[in-house]
């Protein structure tokens, strides 16, 4: 044992339980349209088969994780990487407390803590191609645009504020992938989160400051009916690494050539 | 030449652990072996062997190494870099210089060139007497074209002297130093970035005391910014 531990890199002491980990889900391969892209982007762009959680990170996972690793406890955590709401909703360093059910999806996590944790649980985080790509999907179609009560569901949630205490992601109904609560339970970071390129100020943005942005001049919107999208990508866009909020979770992924085929 | 690599010493294998149960093995621990931890102002790091005591996972110091650096320090960074002669280079090694850091990529046309031109000017402004205590560190976003080969191509055709240290980085440590600059990029379809133009001033312990975001707004806080910490 202390020999497997010496030999992992980055300090990592154990590998999450079967009972935190949650499970994974193929998503076949398939196309994404990105919201933005530049003028030489393909409309679509082509993702690759990998798995992805059924359901975002929970606080017992994420407990599992900070009981592992000290430096990601909440008194101990380097502002660099967590900023001051940092697991602001748990009752103390290893105690989620009332606010964070076991089952519930952790909120208040950065992205570098996000990273981190799926280090730790051998995965990585899923790119923004990957993510849209599963959250595309509707109920029971492939083309979720299409599935009017998937978009209903969606706008609902949207219009509603953030509730005090996250609901347990095992409620959300599946999509046509078996993944659940990608749309309409909490925000959730993606690896790629800052390829975003705005200025975080809204009169800038129909067409970017080629101060700021190299080469930037070229990238614009492509559907601008999809709302929700809109939403994700200036989420995505206003977000620093070290932030958390109360809405804001994420889940992991796994390349799919890594794990070994599903028998026959 | 390769600028010299500060030496790994006691200091950087200590650990942060919240437990008070040994305060004073700590304290002399700490005096004995971790002086230039104690004199960064880092009372709360306890060498190892209290913290061993303190909780025996056996990774724990490995763990919390970093954790040497101050809490501010983008030194604490564990990513993995190879600077342009091909040796595996820790953003760590920079501590005890002021830096000046820029993220680039060599084929760039627009925007990388002329902020190269920047740093120059900035290493020229130095008074001769404080270049020493500067590096310039380029780091470029093109993990796969930019090569520490490529690298020393870029370094010989801009003329880029010893000071200036460039590098090639694992794609994980490429964006997590990004993401800790506030600095947004996405490879295009053609293989070239579109990404933010800032140039970060760090100090000797690897802390942010500048930065400059977009082409303009001129040198002189920059200018003034690095002349501070090179007196």
């Amino acid at each position: 044992m202390l020999i497997l531990l010496s030999t992992l890199a980055g300090g990592i002491v154990a590998a999450p339980s079967a009972a935190t980990a949650p499970l994974m889900v193929t998503i076949p391969a398939g196309s994404y349209a990105p919201l933005l892209r530049s003028t030489q982007d393909s409309p679509q762009v082509a993702v690759g088969a990998f798995l992805l959680d059924a359901t975002p990170v929970t606080n017992a996972g994420f407990l599992a994780f900070v009981t592992a690793n000290p430096k990601w406890r909440r008194s101990q955590v380097s502002r660099l990487f967590a900023d001051s709401s940092y697991l602001a909703h748990w009752a103390g360093d290893l105690e989620p407390g009332a606010s964070a059910p076991p089952d519930a999806p952790v909120v208040n996590v950065s992205w570098f803590a996000a990273r981190a944790y799926a280090r730790w649980a051998d995965k990585r985080l899923p790119t923004t191609a990957e993510w849209e790509r599963a959250a595309a999907a509707g109920y029971d179609r492939p083309d979720g645009r299409n599935d009017d009560q998937l978009n209903r569901d969606v706008y609902a949630w949207l219009a509603r504020p953030a509730p005090a205490v996250v609901p347990d992601a095992r409620t959300a109904r599946p999509n046509l992938f078996g993944a659940r609560g990608l749309l309409g339970l909490v925000w959730e970071w993606v690896d790629d989160f800052n390829t975003a390129l705005v200025t975080g100020e809204s009169r800038a943005d129909s067409g970017l400051d080629r101060d700021l942005f190299c080469g930037a001049g070229s990238v614009g919107a492509k559907d601008t009916t999809d709302y929700a999208a809109f939403m994700r990508q200036a989420l995505r866009s206003s977000l620093k690494a070290n932030n958390t909020t109360s809405s804001l979770g994420f889940r992991c992924a796994r390349d799919a050539a890594l794990t070994p085929a599903p028998p026959p | 030449m390769k600028p010299p690599r500060p030496h790994r010493s006691l200091a950087r294998r200590t650990c942060h652990l919240t437990s008070d149960k040994f305060p004073i093995a700590a304290l002399a621990l700490a005096l004995l072996l971790a002086p230039a931890a104690a004199a960064a102002g880092e009372a709360e790091a306890k060498p190892c062997a209290a913290c061993r005591a303190a909780a025996p996972a056996d990774s724990c110091c490995r763990e919390v190494a970093p954790a040497s650096f101050s809490k501010e320090s983008l030194y604490q960074l564990d990513g993995k870099f190879t600077d342009d002669s091909g040796r595996p280079f820790a953003l760590g090694d920079l501590r005890g210089r002021a830096v000046v850091l820029d993220m680039f990529f060599a084929s760039c046309g627009y925007a990388c060139p002329l902020t190269v031109t920047d740093l120059l000017a900035l290493e020229g402004r130095l008074p001769a007497n404080a270049r020493g205590k500067a590096a310039f560190v380029l780091v470029s976003f093109d993990t796969k074209r930019d090569t520490p080969a490529a690298l020393a191509r870029y370094r010989a055709e801009r003329g880029l002297g010893t000071r200036w240290i460039l590098l090639h980085g694992d794609p994980d440590a490429v964006r997590e130093l990004a993401a800790l600059l506030g600095v947004k990029y996405r490879r295009e379809a053609d293989g070239s970035f579109s990404h933010s133009n800032v140039i970060t001033i760090l100090n000797a312990e690897g802390e942010i005391v500048h930065q400059r975001t977009g082409l303009q707004g001129g040198l002189d806080e920059a200018a003034q910014a690095l002349g501070k910490l090179t007196q």
